[in-house]
């Protein structure tokens, strides 16, 4: 399948409830507010646990409904400060989506295929070494593979 | 789809359980009542001498099994219960359903982990016939609780049998080590198999691979050991891959403690360099300890070094690795 032309003002900012994203979210506001054709994406990927985790698909609901609402509440306040920068409401998408990710880098640079945007941008956690080792680094996996993109990883 | 059998559980009469308690285990073993069990749902209360019945099969309940977990030894784990099938007399273990989420704790990180029947099941179906895998199947019983029927391995862990191989080391190293690290290839090739299937094991450790008594074959056991996973979904699995290999290349975990203990003039050279990035007291620079070790097989351990900077991230690239340094084996 051919790729999406990507847009080199529309930009892809992934978050979650960590401070880091709140690092990346505001970097973007201080960088970008002003400035005329940027649109922002305001991407929250929950990787859905494997049906193993939950004991009942009602127990699997629920942890869905609670994580989407705090990514959604998550969201509107990074949308808000955006707005009150000076971003226009238009130009600002924000989404939530529960996947089944082996990798959450691959589910996000996925979204950035899907809506052709020419950068990416994370805030880096911070991990140790050994948690590295053991668990992989998801703003390494992005520097490493993203394509057709630029990468901004905000410390 | 995971595909449970759910036949129907057959009624057995108090007659036809002692006849077959006294076929399989001889007449003197013969109780004068049995408890007959259709529904696991409490394993506490399934005990030593009941039966459990699952579809069309009597088991006779003999012990709970043991297990050792984050330094605490044989701990009992009352819903896995060695078995008698008594339609044939073989040795089962019969692993009822408990459902647990807790955080475990590897060096300093912790990370979320749970135990789900479900998935082990699905393993179970996956490895049906392949012989690095332990054997068995899920079914449910009359309660609807998914409970694996597996079959016993009877042996040793590896890592028990390595310890007793060779006079010293070197003996070890150079005239039973060879084999020893084939093995572990095809071990290592199985966990592949699962992380092609999108499956982790979930809990490598050198207790769960057994050293089958009747055919010297090793196998991988205890799937229901599952965690929550970041970027690297296998990451955990691997790092447990090394550890392994480290252990059965040193025969055994070679620690700081032991080297300053036995006064090892490699004790005073150690550096961050030469330990595990997560046990900081176990050397997997094994070169260092034992020079006759070849690069390309402690290169590889090095991947499992504090200082290390290029990590494994597959099943692939290991096995890559490990290919290259069993050609150097070969030449030893």
């Amino acid at each position: 399948m051919e790729s999406k032309k990507v847009q080199k003002r529309n930009i892809l900012i992934a978050v979650d409830e960590s401070e880091n994203a709140a690092r990346a979210v505001s970097y973007v506001r201080d960088l970008l507010s002003g400035l005329p054709g940027f649109r922002i994406n305001l991407v929250t990927i929950i990787p859905e646990p494997s049906e193993d985790y939950f004991q009942s698909e009602s127990e699997r609901t629920e942890w869905m409904k609670e994580k989407k609402s705090s990514a959604r509440s998550i969201l509107e306040g990074f949308r808000r400060l955006l707005i009150d920068a000076g971003f226009k409401e238009g130009d600002i998408r924000v989404e939530v989506a529960i996947k089944t990710c082996p990798s959450i880098a691959e589910c996000i640079l996925a979204e950035q295929e899907n809506l052709a945007c020419g950068a990416v941008v994370i805030g880096r956690r911070g991990i140790s070494k050994k948690e590295e080792f053991i668990f992989g680094s998801t703003s390494s996996k992005i520097l490493h593979t993203a394509k057709d993109c630029a990468v901004w990883v905000i410390e | 789809m995971q595909e449970i059998d759910q036949a129907e559980t057959k009624p057995f009469s108090l007659d036809e359980i002692k006849e077959r308690v006294a076929t399989c285990l001889g007449p003197d073993r013969v109780q004068k009542r049995y408890n007959i069990i259709t529904d696991t749902t409490d394993f506490f209360r399934v005990e030593y001498d009941d039966v459990v019945i699952l579809g069309s099969k009597p088991y006779l309940i003999r012990n709970n099994e043991r297990e050792g977990r984050f330094g605490i030894d044989e701990q009992q784990k009352f819903w896995v219960k060695r078995a008698r099938d008594l339609s044939d007399g073989s040795v089962k273990i019969i692993k009822l359903v408990f459902h647990e989420r807790f955080q475990a704790k590897v060096g300093d990180i912790v990370f979320d982990c749970f135990r789900s029947p479900k998935k082990e099941a699905r393993i179970l179906d996956l490895t049906k016939g392949h012989s690095r895998f332990m054997q068995g199947f899920s079914l449910t019983d009359s309660s609807n609780n998914l409970i694996r029927v597996i079959d016993f391995v009877k042996g040793k862990t590896l890592a028990d049998v390595v310890m007793n191989l060779g006079r010293d080391h070197e003996d070890y190293f150079f005239n039973h080590f060879p084999s020893i690290f084939e093995e572990y290839m095809e071990l290592v090739e199985a966990i592949r198999f699962l992380h092609q299937k999108g499956e982790k094991h979930g809990d490598i450790r050198r207790d769960h691979i057994i050293k089958e008594e009747a055919t010297g074959n090793s196998r991988w056991i205890d799937f229901d050991f599952n965690y929550l996973h970041r970027e690297n979904m296998f990451g955990y699995d691997l790092f447990g891959l090394g550890n392994i290999l480290v252990y059965l290349t040193g025969r055994g975990d070679v620690t700081v403690q032991q080297l300053r203990d036995a006064g090892s003039p490699v004790f005073d050279q150690l550096t961050s360099y030469d330990t595990n990035i997560i046990f900081n007291n176990r050397v997997v620079n094994l070169k260092k300890v034992y020079p006759y070790i070849p690069d390309a097989l402690n290169f590889i351990l090095l991947h499992f070094s504090s200082e290390a900077n290029v990590f494994y991230e597959s099943t692939d690239q290991l096995l890559h690795d490990l290919h290259a340094a069993k050609e150097h084996l070969k030449n030893m």
